[in-house]
């Protein structure tokens, strides 16, 4: 072998014993360079030290200009997998076995060991992944034998606990989950969880997802949860929700899912004002929700450059036509532009949607007060993609159409109390803001990531079911948009995001709960 | 005094007083038997009223409920909507009888509404099989939530009663002797008289005239009717007064299926077989149409699929240059 060491050409056709693409993701030339050395070590003849040093150090520059020169013919012969000793075979070939063959050259095997490297590991299910290059047999030249070799999860038991902002609940929450992994050997991720939130919501759900089944190579997903939301103070309503949700097709840009749910919402208080008590009541939402995103943002948190687009459908109403029907439609657009001067970023977005009941008569029916769109919080408009709902300044559903409560009138003493106002939320929301990021002067602030911001926000709510659509007119709804300006600090600790944000409201119309003054908002740091 | 002025203020000046009852059927404005009492309440006051019918909360606790301006009387709270009204100086029958017992009205209204209640709430839930408490409570909700919810009133039902698998023959004997004996006495109150006390209504001759409407035209064929049957004066008194409330005043309460064709059957098998009748007609009208909706539906599903499906696949082939970025994306729980 000392020969074929010597000999450049078929040194790299024999014995491409190159990078052990482990739990880091190398730099294939640096690591070609140790395994190299250590591969000829063996085999070559005993020489004097620096000779011998300086032999090696020859053979693995020529190995390294010749790959970094030409593409180097080679063919993946087989591919062994070892270690699993739960997990089926068929799932870990399925996720590498395809990428790994198709490659023709040694680079394109490299940049797939990487690659397939980066999948197993994102199964969840391994502690450790590692790709190694073999010699193909003897007989065969120019061929090469992929091992790839993992280490399950020594405990398939894991538990975590920690504060998380979901994009589905309206604000963020204390939550514990317990995972179990590859139970089945399918790669399988079973998790239970339980969330207490911030306003109240508790959730508790247990969840499988499958990385895949059968021929569908992308992720299913199906989880059972019980939800209850407590939106008493705003419009007067309980919501419990006992639900299960498949998702069908999980890939970068798109996510289809179908949701079964039974919604129970209740007024304990029998407070409600005529609209909510309506809606009171036992409600069985069957629907499919579709979800188109493209982010090319450069951060979630703080994007300085970048598109993103966000288009999301709902259809409900699949089971029967019991259940509750409609339509429902969100846009978001979001563009980020850079300034050369103090790492300065505008942020612009626009955000609609539209919610429409279905069904004979719809014009006269009413939506689901559960799937309006409601406008208000302090949530920061240009982290969250998804969802129209931010507008500073103003209180969580604090704006858009109202209604009075319930007046009871042998229980006020005093005769001018009343009783509050019940937000029923829009069928139609449009929502924009603009937002210019800046460093702050000081190094201090510049390098623990502390960041100054200048806003301007607007938003409308109007309602177009039970025939309002009749009444609605756009000159109007352009007249009555609310809006607030202000500017504010970010600080990104390791537990939260805080916001500080001094807010100006600039138009609101009555009824309304926006506040001028400084407001706190606490989100997820990641 | 001042708070009760206010009720009943906003009672005057409210334009419209709605009823918020549970849906119609069996030849019944409401067929719950909650709500048909304050339904016929009203309707003795000759008060002026619409009926919002809930189709989506049979296990609500607050139906039957008035709604009058932004103010409610709800049935879990005060007693009683009847209750409610009567306190508030709104609406009270009794006050206008100044001869009547008071005591007398109290035992009478506690005997109907406890022993003759719950044979009826025995008799629906328990005895029969279900298919009636399904026609008025489930059948607008789809079909899982309505099985539940109706398997879980039976449980609350028998529980409330007090009725277990060891004891279920003697309740049942105790329940319909105490609905007998309460029979016997009221026949024996109402006499020969129009109402049970006198000439004018009071508020348990609708309390009474509910349950025994409900019991002639949804329970056709049950042992508390037998029990019922024995006295024709309490049949006649339902009849009388049937005619007189539901049938003359159908115009004013605004709901669809009251049939008059069911008004003066005293056979009971007639008035409830003719009392099902218009439900299947109308239900063969409605099919065609959702047919096609649903089709319609179909289809515009079933294209939006194909259209994900087909972009899905064409897009597969470039997937595996956009690998790096998939373990950044966090997959959707």
């Amino acid at each position: 072998m000392a020969a074929a060491a010597a000999d450049p050409d078929s040194a790299a056709d024999q014995n491409p014993n190159t990078p052990n693409t482990g739990t880091h993701v190398p730099e294939p030339w640096v690591e070609s360079d140790e395994l190299a050395e250590e591969e000829y070590d063996e085999e070559e003849e005993e020489l004097d030290g620096p000779a011998a040093a300086a032999v090696e150090r020859e053979k693995v520059q020529s190995v390294f200009r010749r790959l970094s020169s030409d593409p180097v013919e080679i063919r993946v012969h087989d591919v062994i997998i070892k270690g699993n000793r739960k997990t089926r075979e068929e799932l870990i070939e399925a996720e590498v076995a395809e990428l790994l063959r198709a490659a023709v050259t040694v680079q394109d095997l490299l940049r797939a060991a990487t690659i397939a490297s980066a999948r197993l590991r994102g199964l969840d299910v391994f502690d450790a992944v590692n790709i190694t290059l073999d010699a193909g047999p003897p007989e065969l030249p120019g061929t090469t034998n992929v091992v790839v070799e993992v280490v399950e999860a020594a405990n398939p038991v894991s538990g975590t606990a920690g504060v998380y902002s979901k994009p589905e609940a309206r604000s963020w929450s204390l939550e514990g989950s317990l995972k179990l992994k590859n139970l089945a050997g399918y790669g399988d991720l079973w998790d239970a969880s339980v969330a207490y939130g911030w306003d109240q919501t508790s959730e508790l759900g247990i969840g499988v997802r499958l990385p895949r089944f059968k021929s569908i190579s992308t992720p299913l997903m199906a989880r059972a949860s019980l939800l209850s939301q407590d939106w008493l103070k705003f419009s007067s309503y309980k919501e419990r929700l006992l639900g299960l949700s498949f998702g069908l097709v999980s890939t970068m840009h798109h996510d289809l899912s179908y949701n079964l749910m039974w919604r129970t919402l209740t007024d304990p208080t029998h407070g409600a004002s005529k609209s909510i008590r309506r809606q009171l009541g036992h409600n069985f939402l069957s629907a499919l929700k579709y979800t188109y995103k493209i982010d090319r943002r450069d951060s979630h948190l703080r994007p300085t450059q970048g598109y993103a687009f966000l288009s999301t459908s709902q259809v409900g109403g699949l089971w029967d036509n019991k259940g509750l029907r409609f339509f429902r439609q969100e846009f978001d657009v979001r563009c980020a532009v850079p300034f050369g001067f103090y790492n300065a970023a505008l942020n612009v977005g626009l955000g609609a949607g539209v919610i429409l009941p279905l069904g004979r008569g719809f014009m006269n029916s009413s939506s689901p007060v559960t799937d309006r769109f409601n406008l208000g919080g302090h949530s920061s408009p240009v982290c969250s993609l998804g969802g129209i709902s931010s507008l500073l300044g103003f209180r969580t559903r604090g704006v858009g159409p109202t209604e009075p409560r319930r007046l009871v009138p042998s229980a006020s003493e005093n005769d001018s109390a009343l009783p509050g106002r019940d937000y029923l939320g829009g069928d139609l929301a449009v929502s924009a803001f603009a937002d210019l990021s800046f460093d702050l002067p000081l190094k201090l602030f510049r390098d623990a990531g502390i960041h100054g911001h200048a806003f301007l926000t607007a938003g409308n709510l109007a309602k177009l079911s039970e025939n309002e659509y009749k009444n609605f007119s756009f000159a109007e709804f352009q007249r009555t948009f609310r809006s607030s300006a202000g500017v504010g600090i970010i600080l990104p600790t390791k537990l939260f995001r805080v916001e500080v944000n001094y807010c100006y409201i600039l138009k609101q119309s009555e009824h309304d709960c926006g506040k001028t003054g400084i407001q706190f908002s606490f989100s997820s740091p990641l | 005094m001042a708070a009760a002025a206010t009720a009943a203020a906003e009672w005057q000046d409210a334009e419209r007083k709605v009823l918020v009852a549970r849906k119609p059927g069996f030849g019944l404005p409401t067929a719950c038997p909650t709500c048909l009492p304050v339904l016929l309440y009203l309707r003795m006051s000759q008060v002026p009223f619409g009926i919002h019918v809930d189709t989506s909360f049979p296990d609500a606790d607050h139906i039957p409920s008035v709604e009058f301006g932004d103010c409610v009387a709800f049935h879990n709270e005060k007693g009683g909507v009847i209750e409610y009204l009567k306190d508030e100086n709104i609406l009270d029958l009794t006050s206008k009888h100044p001869s009547v017992s008071y005591p007398d009205v109290l035992s009478t209204k506690a005997m109907v509404t406890t022993w003759l209640a719950d044979a009826l709430q025995y008799e629906l839930w328990v005895v029969t099989d279900g298919s009636i408490a399904q026609d008025i409570y489930f059948r607008e909700l789809s079909w899982p939530i309505g099985k539940i919810l109706h398997w879980k009133k039976i449980r609350d039902v028998k529980q409330q009663l007090g009725i277990t698998k060891i004891n279920a023959a003697e309740k049942e004997e105790e329940i319909y002797r105490k609905a007998s004996d309460a029979y016997d006495a009221l026949s024996t109150r109402l006499g020969d008289q129009v109402y049970l006390f006198g000439d004018s209504p009071t508020d348990v001759d609708a309390l009474f005239l509910g349950h025994v409407l409900f019991v002639l035209n949804a329970l056709p064929t049950s042992s508390l009717r037998s029990h019922l049957q024995k006295h024709d004066n309490l049949i006649n008194f339902a009849e009388h007064h049937k005619v007189q409330l539901l049938e003359v005043d159908s115009s004013l309460a605004g709901s669809g299926s009251s049939d008059p064709s069911s008004s003066s059957t005293p056979r009971k098998r007639a008035s409830s077989g003719r009392s099902y009748k218009p439900k299947p007609r109308a239900k063969k009208e409605r099919t065609e149409e959702e047919k096609k909706f649903r089709r319609r539906t179909k289809y515009f599903l079933a294209t939006q699929l194909v259209a994900v499906l087909v972009f899905l696949s064409i897009m597969g082939g470039v997937d595996s240059s956009e690998v790096d970025n998939e373990y950044d994306v966090d997959y959707e729980d």
